[in-house]
């Protein structure tokens, strides 16, 4: 073996050259500089640029994923739903990448229902890599389109909100946009409520898509919380199928009906004609959309003389057997003239609710200080905006006292130069149903008695309600108003509408408030039928028949035991009355 | 010292092996745990659309009509209900012609 350094492969003498050392020396240094790059790869990598990789590790593997929150569901007084969400599919597709098939494309179209240009024109821009085909579509029709296989066409859940009970309790509930965001009634004043909030999660997923890790804390989303109201779906139906048949058969605009419970302040029913479909809103018009028991003012006319006649008896000015003249049915107060449909003579305070008479009431509103009755109208919330959470309760219109002339004093005492909504009225005459006391309303169920804010005595209001009675029996303006089994009150109204400035001469307004069983009151409903035009349209013939219904179902769904002796009704001579 | 060295270096590659298999399960359970919770979610979705669909069947639009056409019933009225009075009240009172008008 030599000494030298140089490495001997072979004994031959043939291939017996000397390898330098240079070469395994340059081997070396080779490997060596290799392993020192990817220590400095390593290195860069771990440490010097450790943020860039890691960023894009994230961009490749982590998802954050959004948790959507349920929307809380709206049910009635009894569970039941008024409205929910359910998850329906949208369709979407990918312009970059959709499959341009003609025959295919005409196909989608057809099932989108739209024309192949609507289609095209979502489909030119192919820069994009998103845009809705339609969004919330049934069930059906997304698997007729995933049947067609087009490449570029996905479908999406998305949550819709699904109203089973339609059209009567439209204007209550409301509805919310297709971004679930409340846009009318209930869904509106409460979306916040509804809404909940979304949480979300960061997880790795793997090629397959699959959920393999989580990566830091999950935020878990809050579901909305379930709203349940005071009203009575079988009330608020049968309100509104009645409304809806007196409106039709008197050839009217429009009706309102509301049901309030006098015990606990709950609103039973509150229910409009016209009405929509809110699960169908295609070509809606602002006349169906109107909540108008709530957003429609008018003058209450003669619904107001019994809160005169309460104010009269509270200040001991008269007692309901006290007589008052109303002579030949004409009263000048100063240059103006105020009539009474009939020279009634001399009529008792009972009579002047009973016949409802514009004479007597003006007389006695004459005799009081404008503050008082300013007062008690105002206790009784007119001019003031109701509490109820609704977009749109309007106030009503109830000008300052000091500003009142006498006339002026004299024809509020029969309900003109001043409005009230269908609703304020409602709750006004709460007032004589819940023994002297108004009622705060509420539209959330409380299942609880309240206390209400005292006007009127416990016997004051009872004698109003003695006179409420009168009005649905012989010699009163609403004999119609009676129900079978149960002995009812109430005051019809009927008022001009008011166009530009004036009254308009053949447009009227009838309307009808009530309490029942009138004895020991459960509830008030208050009805109004907009512009009847078909002959009648005194409260008393288009207002008062939907009031019967109304309270003759609601107290049997409440199980109320009839108060009176149960025998075919008699529908007597109807009094004409004033307004 | 060299068998030592070479039983940790043992030590520390089952150790590794082990660490991978443990990441492969735990990840393998999170998707079983994500598959169940995504489940769990789809059938609370689904009662609550069928939840809906009976309501949609009970409404009293539909109840009222299908009562009406296919039962023949109608709408009562205190004379034709009886009327029981639980207690305080004394006997049951009954509204006049109930019997008689009870029948369709």
């Amino acid at each position: 073996m030599s000494s030298s350094r140089s490495v001997q492969y072979t004994s031959s003498p043939l291939l017996a050259s000397k390898t330098p050392i240079w070469r395994s020396q340059f081997i070396v240094a080779v490997i060596a500089a290799g392993f020192l790059g990817l220590v400095a790869r390593a290195a860069y990598v771990q440490v010097i640029d450790n943020a860039f990789f890691k960023r894009q590790g994230t961009v490749r593997f982590v998802r954050t994923l959004d948790l959507p929150a349920n929307r809380g569901r709206i049910l009635d007084r009894n569970g039941n739903i008024l409205a929910s969400s359910v998850p329906v599919p949208s369709i979407w597709a990918n312009p970059e990448d959709i499959e341009r098939d003609p025959a295919k494309l005409k196909a989608l179209a057809k099932l989108l229902g739209m024309t192949s240009g609507e289609l095209d024109k979502k489909l030119q821009d192919e820069d994009k890599t998103f845009v809705w085909l339609k969004r919330q579509v049934d069930e059906s029709v997304a698997k007729d389109i995933s049947a067609l296989k087009i490449k570029g066409v996905y479908d999406r859940k998305e949550y819709k909100r699904i109203y089973p009970e339609g059209e009567s309790v439209a204007h209550v509930v409301g509805f919310t946009n297709v971004e679930n965001l409340g846009q009318e009634g209930v869904e509106l004043t409460f979306n916040n409520d509804l809404g909940g909030k979304a949480g979300s999660r960061r997880v790795i997923k793997d090629r397959l898509g699959r959920v393999v890790e989580d990566i830091g804390e999950m935020v878990p989303p809050i579901d909305g919380e379930d709203l349940q109201l005071s009203i009575d779906s079988k009330v608020q139906y049968f309100a509104y199928e009645k409304i809806k048949e007196a409106v039709l058969s008197n050839k009217a605009v429009a009706g309102s009906v509301v049901v309030l419970d006098v015990k606990t302040g709950e609103i039973l029913a509150l229910t409009n004609y016209p009405s929509y479909s809110p699960g169908k809103r295609g070509n809606l018009s602002g006349a169906q959309l109107r909540n108008r028991a709530l957003t429609d003012t008018f003058e209450p006319g003669s619904t107001m003389k019994p809160i005169v006649v309460g104010l009269a008896l509270e200040k001991g000015l008269v007692t309901p057997e006290s007589t008052i003249q109303i002579g030949n049915g004409k009263f000048k107060v100063g240059t103006a003239t105020i009539t009474d449909e009939h020279a009634h003579g001399l009529l008792t305070i009972n009579q002047v609710i009973q016949k409802s008479s514009n004479i007597g009431a003006s007389k006695l509103a004459l005799q009081m200080e404008p503050h008082d009755m300013w007062e008690v109208f105002t206790q009784v919330g007119l001019g003031q905006k109701p509490h109820v959470p609704f977009p749109g309760a309007v106030s009503g219109k109830l000008r300052a006292y000091k500003t009142w002339r006498p006339i002026e004093q004299a024809t509020m005492s029969y309900g003109y130069g001043l409005s009230a909504s269908l609703f304020q009225l409602a709750q006004a005459y709460t007032v004589f149903a819940h023994d002297g006391e108004v009622v705060p309303v509420s539209l959330l169920k409380t299942n609880q008695t309240v206390v209400g804010a005292r006007v009127f005595s416990s016997k004051n209001a009872a004698a109003i309600r003695n006179m409420l009675h009168l009005v649905t029996i012989q010699g009163g303006t609403a004999p119609k108003a009676q129900t079978m089994g149960y002995a009812v009150g109430g005051k019809t109204g009927t008022a001009h509408k008011v166009e530009g400035k004036g009254y308009a001469s053949k447009k009227y307004r009838g309307f009808f408030v009530g309490i029942a069983p009138i004895d020991n009151p459960r509830i008030v409903v208050a009805v109004m039928v907009d512009e009847p035009t078909n002959g009648a349209y005194f409260g008393g013939d288009v207002a008062a028949p939907v009031f019967s219904q109304t309270v003759q179902q609601t107290l049997r769904m409440m199980g109320v035991q009839p108060d009176m002796a149960v025998k075919p009704q008699v529908v007597t001579k109807v009094e004409k009355e004033s307004f | 010292m060299s068998r030592l060295s070479f039983l940790l270096m043992i030590a520390v590659m089952v150790s590794a092996l082990y660490l991978v298999r443990t990441q492969y399960e735990s990840r393998s359970l999170t998707t079983e745990i994500d598959r169940a919770t995504s489940l769990a979610r789809n059938l609370e979705t689904e009662n609550d659309r069928l939840d809906v669909e009976r309501r949609a069947q009970a409404t009293p639009l539909r109840v009222e009509k299908l009562a009406r056409e296919q039962l023949h019933m109608r709408t009562i009225t205190p004379a034709i209900t009886q009327y029981a009075t639980v207690s305080g009240g004394g006997a049951a009172s009954v509204a006049p012609g109930a019997s008689a008008e009870a029948r369709p």
